[in-house]
């Protein structure tokens, strides 16, 4: 998971993000970005996620911790 | 499951196009989202074009306008029908069926198999299975396989998620038997306990359409529909897309005995072009082996679409050259299909407007 953060800032187009970050508070936050992450994790990690479980993350750590317990 | 037929072909497809054309960056304002998201959306799922029709237009209109060309083209006799197959979701009465209306409209012979089967964007192979299982009885020489769908009707105005990339289509593939013809290899899948991902709640006999089934609501997503909507979970097609689909092609080519290098063309039902360049990468098949233009020229009109992807990607090549061509339909049900032929020398393969 080491490109972890780089990926997702990525698909949040911005330049880092924190783990506290909050992923409502993005500007880029939409459906479009809920499929991005998945097909990221689905493309990187074979793990397969809904928008659900995406949404009740809340925070760039929290969608970390849903990755990992997935893998 | 896996199927296999022989000594069956397809001598012609024609795909038949509503004449109006809408373009996204037209409709914008009929969603609830800002002009730079929106232009994401058409960069990354290929939202551009769709044709739909007119209000009071049926799918028999189409089929039955472009069954007409066909006759006054001399590309079909109307006595050589021997059975109607007709693939369709929305139908232009609940009674009686579609297929019974076009032989109606046309004057089609009594002695007639007219078969209409309910089934969405999974829909094109599964009406050339039935054309191919038709083709056994002795009395069956010719099937006209009939993929209508005029979804534009039932997506909300307001719903971004499935309005831009819906569009109105028909098709007519013809069927036949061939002494020469190669086997056929094929497969079908079905979960009805995902039958809620893509689904019309109102309007039959569990909801029927009243003023409270006409009510728009707003989802968490900001759009907006009413029941009598079609509704779809994106994020659970996509998801059913990328795990079902490779799994299904690959075991075709292994039940079939031959290899991705070997197939010409693997030509798709056509969601957007965001979940078929994954679908590709996933399968390892380069782009140019998969095409996925059709939502952004088009729309996807479920069934018809898959006739529209190979009568407008490789119209020149099936009539003048024999390719073999992977088809794969994937979508409401859940249903997800495929075939495996031989496919050229086509008598035509052509795309139609409609007006």
């Amino acid at each position: 998971m080491e490109n972890f953060e780089t990926s997702i800032s990525e698909i949040l187009e911005v330049d880092s993000v924190e783990l506290t970050d909050e992923l409502e508070s993005f500007d880029a936050w939409d459906s479009l970005t809920i499929l991005s992450i998945i097909a990221l994790c689905d493309d990187e990690y074979g793990v397969t996620l809904s928008a659900d479980e995406i949404n009740d993350a809340e925070t760039i750590n929290g969608l970390k911790e849903l990755i990992k317990s997935k893998i | 499951m896996n199927l296999k037929f022989k000594n069956k072909k397809i001598s012609g497809i024609l795909s038949i196009l509503p004449e109006k054309e809408i373009r996204f960056e037209d409709e914008l304002d009929s969603y609830n989202f800002s002009r730079s998201q929106s232009m994401k959306l058409k960069l990354i799922m290929g939202y551009d074009k769709r044709r739909v029709v007119l209000e009071g237009t049926t799918p028999s209109d189409l089929c039955v306008f472009g069954l007409n060309y066909l006759f006054d083209n001399g590309h079909l006799a109307k006595d050589d029908i021997d059975a109607l197959v007709m693939i369709n979701q929305v139908p232009d009465h609940f009674m009686p069926a579609t297929t019974q209306v076009i032989q109606g409209k046309l004057g089609l012979k009594h002695d007639l198999y007219c078969v209409d089967i309910p089934q969405a964007c999974a829909g094109y192979p599964m009406g050339l299975n039935q054309a191919f299982m038709l083709l056994e009885q002795e009395e069956i020489n010719k099937v006209v396989v009939l993929n209508a769908e005029l979804l534009s009707l039932k997506v909300s105005p307001s719903d971004r998620g499935s309005r831009p990339l819906t569009g109105d289509a028909a098709a007519i593939t013809i069927v036949e038997n061939d002494p020469e013809g190669g086997p056929i290899y094929g497969t079908v899948n079905f979960d009805g306990s995902r039958a809620d991902t893509l689904i019309i709640p109102a309007g039959g006999a569990k909801i029927p359409s009243n003023e409270k089934t006409a009510e728009m609501t707003t989802d968490r997503n900001g759009n907006s529909r009413a029941l009598n909507h079609m509704v779809m979970k994106g994020d659970a097609v996509f998801n059913f897309v990328l795990n079902e689909v490779p799994e299904m092609i690959e075991t075709l080519l292994t039940y079939a005995g031959s290899t991705k290098e070997e197939v010409d063309y693997f030509m798709c039902h056509q969601p957007n072009r965001f979940v078929l360049k994954k679908l590709a990468d996933k399968l390892k098949v380069p782009y140019e082996k998969m095409p996925y233009n059709i939502v952004e020229l088009f729309g996807n009109s479920c069934s018809p679409t898959l006739a529209v992807n190979l009568t407008h990607n490789l119209s020149e090549k099936l009539v003048n050259d024999s390719l073999l061509v992977c088809l794969a339909g994937f979508g409401a049900g859940l249903s997800w299909t495929s075939l495996l032929m031989k496919m050229g020398n086509l008598d035509f393969c052509e795309t139609i407007n409609y007006n």
